[in-house]
């Protein structure tokens, strides 16, 4: 009787943990939680954990599972049984219900921000190929086509140093002129839609700094208090595996006016950035004519 | 700032993170563990193994490059393979090194560290915890697996492996389970049982690197990269805190930038050899004074080698 109760109980352990993956997977809110290839490892293992369950729960256990007849294992003591269910479904449950899928600016001050966004694996969004997106020619991004006289890019190399100030064009000209412009996704307003990540690139990128400088830039990310009330940081999480490697990034942000925004909360920031040296690097300041609250994207981490 | 602030919101987030991200893997050890223990013969076990006690310990020591397993799975994979008559210290070699030695860490090392001579640091962290997981089985073949082994979690018949033994022991369900349909529930139950026994101190583990990622402010620890030794003890200190998976912890290694070279190599091979889960997970095999001293053990050895040899090496190379 105790080893059908122990049964029982660890059968609804397994179910329930297999359950709430289901949950977290046909909900979309994994999509906060994981790299998305990750993702499919919850649906597998939440339909192998309900079958698990229901073959635990259900088939006698008549077999020995140790050596020398002796059965090492707990999971047949019923009060093992409850402790593992306490241990392993409850807090999935807590957090299934408790959870808000986000960190607040708490645990974004806690981790510090990402200085270097080039040591982060990855790559800028505008040369990515998507499906709905141009792709910007590589000698748009500064790539010579001619392969004997390629350079890696910065972050291929560390040895190749970073753009100096003086080296750098620190007040370009605006590059709207040199056929790159056509290649960058643009939003419904006609702005020039990026991700917070494509700025910072450009900060060691001096063919993104020219294609960036001069246009309207819109960015959405999170809002984080700055120093003052014309200064706040734009924030995106980047993650590598999972919500508990997330390292924030971000992006400073002046305004003329001080605007009302909620704490982390989404907002689309529209502007212009301003790369201007800072020791031996650039840095990127969005100078923002608008901010309005967003909604927040399908994937709220970047990766 | 405060340098701790406990949210619920940070910490759910972050321990629901590491719960999705490991479960599945330990669930894949636990299968594989029940597959082992019912469809792999105690006599393959025994016979594959060379009768040679050190050649047997190198060759455990590369089981990961066709068996790749992380350090999450690998527990109820080694405890079932000690009850096939695996020797202790083979087990623990096997433990140690297949969470770094194989295919999959390999490449995302090589990845992460892409531009900083990654296949120098692909192959030092490979061979260190090579050599590190060998050292370790060679220093346990004359323990005795009883002082070392937690009561009830192996039934070890008497005597048998007192010494370095390969002797073939009795396999699950032997004389009771013939068709293959009983097999295969008799492998589901076991691999439930493996899971139950090795999930509920993950999720453990899971809520105390949760509750460090997030409440904690990491700029106390940054003053730490300032001298090579006390870098190389820091970065081992903070994987054991962040417990991170080893197929991944090498991208956030490499994003340790203010921390010298050897110091992130130690995090990466002293991390999927002992932190704060499998600290938990090792304690459902091992008594806890051998979970202590396998710690310090490898804290001390690894840290001596990254910070006192590796410069040296490094310098020679050019790096």
């Amino acid at each position: 009787m105790r080893a059908r109760a122990s049964d029982f109980v660890n059968g609804v352990t397994l179910v329930g943990v297999g359950v709430v993956l289901l949950v977290f997977f046909f909900t979309g809110r994994i999509d906060q939680y994981l790299h998305p290839q990750f993702r499919p490892w919850i649906l597998v293992a939440g339909v192998i954990f309900c079958i698990m369950g229901v073959v635990y729960a259900g088939a006698k256990s008549t077999v020995q599972c140790c050596t020398g007849g002796e059965c090492v294992h707990h999971a047949n003591n019923p009060f093992r049984s409850l402790l593992t269910f306490f241990v392993l479904f409850i807090p999935l449950v807590a957090g299934t219900v408790f959870s808000k899928d986000s960190f607040d600016h708490n645990a974004v001050l806690n981790r510090g921000f990402v200085n270097d966004i080039t040591r982060l694996p990855g790559a800028p969004s505008v040369s990515k190929t998507t499906s709905d997106q141009a792709i910007i020619p590589p000698e748009m991004l500064g790539v010579d086509i001619d392969e004997t006289a390629s350079q890696p890019l910065p972050q291929d190399d560390p040895n190749r140093p970073v753009s100096s100030p003086q080296s750098a064009d620190a007040n370009p000209t605006p590059a709207s002129d040199d056929g790159s412009a056509q290649y960058l996704p643009k939003s419904a307003d006609g702005n020039v839609a990026l991700d917070v990540t494509d700025l910072l690139y450009a900060e060691s990128e001096e063919s993104l700094r020219k294609m960036f400088t001069g246009k309207m830039i819109e960015v959405i990310g999170q809002y984080l208090l700055g120093a003052d009330t014309k200064h706040f940081k734009l924030v995106r999480m980047f993650i590598v595996c999972c919500a508990a490697d997330a390292r924030p990034l971000v992006l400073p942000v002046e305004v003329s006016t001080p605007i009302n925004a909620s704490d982390m909360g989404w907002v689309k920031v529209t502007g212009t950035p301003a790369f201007s040296p800072n020791g031996e690097r650039m840095h990127v300041v969005l100078k923002a004519t608008k901010v309005e609250p967003a909604d927040p994207p399908a994937d709220a981490m970047l990766y | 700032m405060s340098w701790f602030t406990f949210t619920w919101q940070n910490f759910l987030f972050s321990f629901l993170g590491l719960a999705f991200e490991g479960l599945p893997f330990v669930l894949v050890g636990s299968l594989i563990s029940g597959g082992i223990a019912v469809f792999v013969p105690s006599r393959l076990i025994t016979r594959l193994l060379p009768k040679n006690r050190v050649l047997a310990t190198l060759v455990n020591g590369l089981l990961g490059v066709i068996f790749p397993v992380c350090e999450c799975g690998i527990v109820p994979i080694i405890r079932r393979l000690i009850s096939k008559g695996l020797p202790v210290s083979c087990g623990i070699t096997f433990m140690l090194a297949s969470p770094i030695v194989n295919p999959i860490v390999a490449f995302s090392t090589f990845v992460a560290f892409r531009g900083q001579a990654p296949w120098l640091i692909m192959g030092t962290r490979l061979s260190l915890g090579y050599l590190v997981a060998v050292i370790v089985g060679l220093l346990l073949q004359k323990v005795n697996p009883e002082t070392i082994l937690r009561e009830r979690t192996i039934s070890i018949p008497a005597r048998r492996r007192l010494t370095f033994s390969v002797s073939p022991l009795l396999d699950a369900g032997d004389g009771t389970v013939t068709s293959f349909s009983q097999k295969l529930v008799t492998a589901i139950r076991m691999a439930c049982d493996d899971f139950i026994d090795t999930a509920i101190y993950f999720m453990i583990g899971a809520a105390i690197a949760a509750t460090f990622n997030t409440a904690v402010n990491q700029e106390v620890i940054q003053p730490l990269a300032t001298n090579i030794t006390l870098s190389t003890f820091s970065m081992m200190t903070i994987s054991v805190i962040l417990t991170l998976c080893s197929t991944s912890d090498a991208f956030i290694a490499a994003t340790f930038v203010s921390f010298p070279m050897v110091a992130r190599i130690a995090f990466m091979v002293f991390g999927p050899m002992f932190d704060l889960k499998l600290f938990f997970l090792y304690s459902v095999l091992f008594k806890k004074r051998f979970v202590v001293y396998l710690g310090i053990g490898l804290f001390i050895v690894i840290g001596l080698i990254c910070s006192c040899l590796l410069p040296f090496f490094y310098a020679s190379q050019g790096f």
